[in-house]
């Protein structure tokens, strides 16, 4: 499972340095321009992040110890993989459509508050979770 | 990606996994929210887990399941919800998983 799961990020890797080293050849000998190449590759880049945050609620390891625990993680997994995929998939767009100072700012404006979102929600949740567990052993 | 079409077909898989959203629960407990048999429970639960839709852990004699959707399996679970996908069928079983049908007592 972990040798699939690091073999796939190598190629995914690979991949983006394929592209990365094609679009250089491409800009090289005029084919594209300097703007195509960077837009091409920031798209890549916010797919491949849809993609990875896309099965980011499937990692749901092994079982916790209380059923509310288990919701909590659950429902943290989900937000940050719903909030995750969105913003990489806006972040691809805003690449692939916006004027590129436009696309600058906000793809990293998008991407960073899908980052706090999914952080906040998680840490709001355990420790809500937390402090339900703690009253109910009346600590 | 065939699996998941046809796990998200039927109303009565779909169903279960709305109520795992909730909060992980064992067979038993998805059992009593439907007036089926648990043989046809316990195909609608292998037609999900070979799909890779929920995970099964087994404590003793109790199999707990969790949800295990990625973001786009929830996008088509919302969108086969609201259209109503499978809705029409006369049983909880579906062409899709024609075994489901066999030696049920409902």
């Amino acid at each position: 499972m972990i040798t699939r799961q690091i073999g796939s990020a190598v190629a995914i890797a690979a991949l983006i340095l394929a592209v990365a080293a094609g679009l250089r050849f491409a800009e090289s000998v005029g084919m594209i321009g300097a703007d195509g190449a960077t837009r091409t590759m920031q798209v890549l880049i916010g797919l491949i992040l849809a993609a990875y945050a896309n099965f980011m609620p499937k990692q749901i390891g092994r079982a916790r110890s209380s059923p509310q625990a288990e919701s909590v993680a659950q429902a943290a997994l989900r937000v940050g993989g719903w909030s995750l995929t969105l913003a990489g998939l806006a972040y691809a767009g805003l690449w692939a459509f916006a004027p590129l100072p436009v696309a600058d700012i906000a793809s990293m404006i998008v991407v960073a508050a899908a980052l706090v979102l999914s952080l906040g929600y998680a840490l709001w949740s355990f420790t809500t979770c937390r402090s339900a567990r703690d009253a109910a052993a009346g600590r | 990606m065939n699996k998941v079409f046809k796990a998200l077909a039927d109303p009565t898989r779909r169903r279960v996994l709305e109520l795992l959203r909730r909060r992980p629960m064992t067979a038993g407990e998805l059992s009593e929210h439907f007036a089926v048999s648990k043989p046809t429970m316990s195909a609608h639960f292998n037609v999900l887990r070979e799909a890779g839709l929920i995970d099964a852990g087994k404590q003793g004699t109790t199999i707990t399941y969790r949800l295990r959707l990625s973001v786009l399996e929830d996008a088509l679970l919302g969108f086969s919800q609201a259209l109503g996908i499978g809705l029409g069928r006369a049983g909880p079983a579906d062409e899709a998983a024609p075994e489901l049908t066999k030696g049920t007592t409902s």
